[in-house]
C-alpha cells in the first residue's frame, strides 16, 4: 500500500504541481489548505510525511513544524518545508524548527524532493 | 582557474560554478546540495550548506562582474568537510576585520567555519565539517 504525504500548501495550484510530484513517485497526497487543518490531520490521521510550504495564512509553516515536533504524536514524523524563503535566516528557522528538509521552491525542487525522500526512507 | 586550497588538504567532489546572473544562484545551491550529499551530509545540514553557498554567490553577484564559486571536500586530520569558495577582487584593499564581521552576521549560523586568505584579491572560504550528527546514516565512502 502506498504511503500516505500530508501536504500543507495554500496555493490550490502549488499544491496541484506538488501532488503531482509525490504521486508520480508512488505516493498518496492528502492537502491541507492552512496550518491548523494541517496539524489537525496530521495528529488525526499520521501521515508518512508531512510536506510544508512556509508561508501559510493564520500560521506560518515554521509554527506548524515546530507544533508537530513537540507533540509526542507527531514528532516522529518527518517534515519537508518547501519554501520561497530561502535566505539564511529563514533556512536556519526551519531547520531550528525541526524540519528535516529546506528546499526552495526553484527549478529543482522536484529533483531535491525526491531525493530527500530517498534518503528519509519514503522511497525505496 | 587554478582551484583555491585554504588551509586544508581537498579531497573530491571539486566543483565550481560560474555565477553571472540569478539563474546560477540556484545552480550554486543545486551544486552545493550535491557536492554535500557526496560528503554524507544529512538533508538538513545540506540544506544549510546549499543557503550558505547561495548567499555567498548573491554576495558575488551583486558586484556585478563574473566570479567563480569553488565547492570541495577537504580533510584536516580525519575530519572531512565541504568547503564553498570565491575570490574577491572587489574586497582588495578593504579590512578583513571588516569583512569577517558582515560575513559572519550573514552566514554564521550556517557554516562552522568563515575564512579570509590572501589579500590581492583575498579570498572567502566558509567550511562546514562533517560529523556524527550531521552525518547521513549508510553512506557508501566509494559514493563518489
Amino acid at each position: 500500500m502506498a504511503l500516505e504525504v500530508l501536504l500543507v500548501e495554500d496555493s490550490k495550484t502549488q499544491a496541484a504541481q506538488i501532488k503531482e510530484t509525490l504521486e508520480s513517485v508512488g505516493l498518496r497526497v492528502r492537502v491541507a489548505y492552512d496550518g491548523p487543518e494541517g496539524i489537525r490531520d496530521a495528529l488525526d490521521n499520521p501521515p508518512a510525511l508531512v510536506v510544508l510550504d512556509v508561508k501559510l495564512p493564520t500560521m506560518d509553516g515554521f509554527q506548524v513544524c515546530r507544533r508537530l515536533k513537540r507533540n509526542p504524536a507527531t514528532q516522529d514524523i518527518p517534515v519537508i518545508m518547501l519554501t520561497e524563503k530561502a535566505g539564511p535566516k529563514a533556512t536556519m528557522s526551519g531547520l531550528r524548527a525541526g524540519a528535516d528538509d529546506y528546499i526552495p521552491k526553484d527549478i529543482f525542487a522536484s529533483e531535491h524532493l525526491i531525493g530527500t525522500l530517498q534518503e528519509l526512507g519514503i522511497l525505496e | 582557474m587554478v582551484p583555491i586550497t585554504g588551509p586544508y588538504n581537498m579531497r573530491p567532489p571539486i566543483m565550481k560554478v560560474n555565477v553571472e546572473d540569478s539563474m546560477d544562484i540556484m545552480i550554486v545551491r543545486d551544486t552545493a546540495r550535491r557536492a554535500s550529499s557526496l560528503l554524507g551530509f544529512t538533508p538538513a545540514h545540506r540544506a544549510q550548506l546549499a543557503t550558505a553557498a547561495a548567499t555567498l554567490a548573491e554576495l558575488v553577484l551583486k558586484t556585478g562582474d563574473a566570479h567563480t564559486i569553488n565547492l570541495n571536500g577537504v580533510v584536516n586530520g580525519i575530519k572531512i568537510g565541504l568547503q564553498i569558495s570565491s575570490e574577491t577582487p572587489w574586497l582588495t584593499g578593504v579590512s578583513s576585520n571588516n569583512i569577517l564581521v558582515a560575513l559572519r552576521s550573514k552566514l554564521g549560523d550556517l557554516v562552522d567555519e568563515i575564512l579570509l586568505i590572501g589579500e590581492n584579491p583575498p579570498t572567502i572560504l566558509v567550511v562546514m565539517w562533517l560529523d556524527s550528527t550531521r552525518a547521513q546514516a549508510n553512506i557508501d565512502d566509494d559514493s563518489e
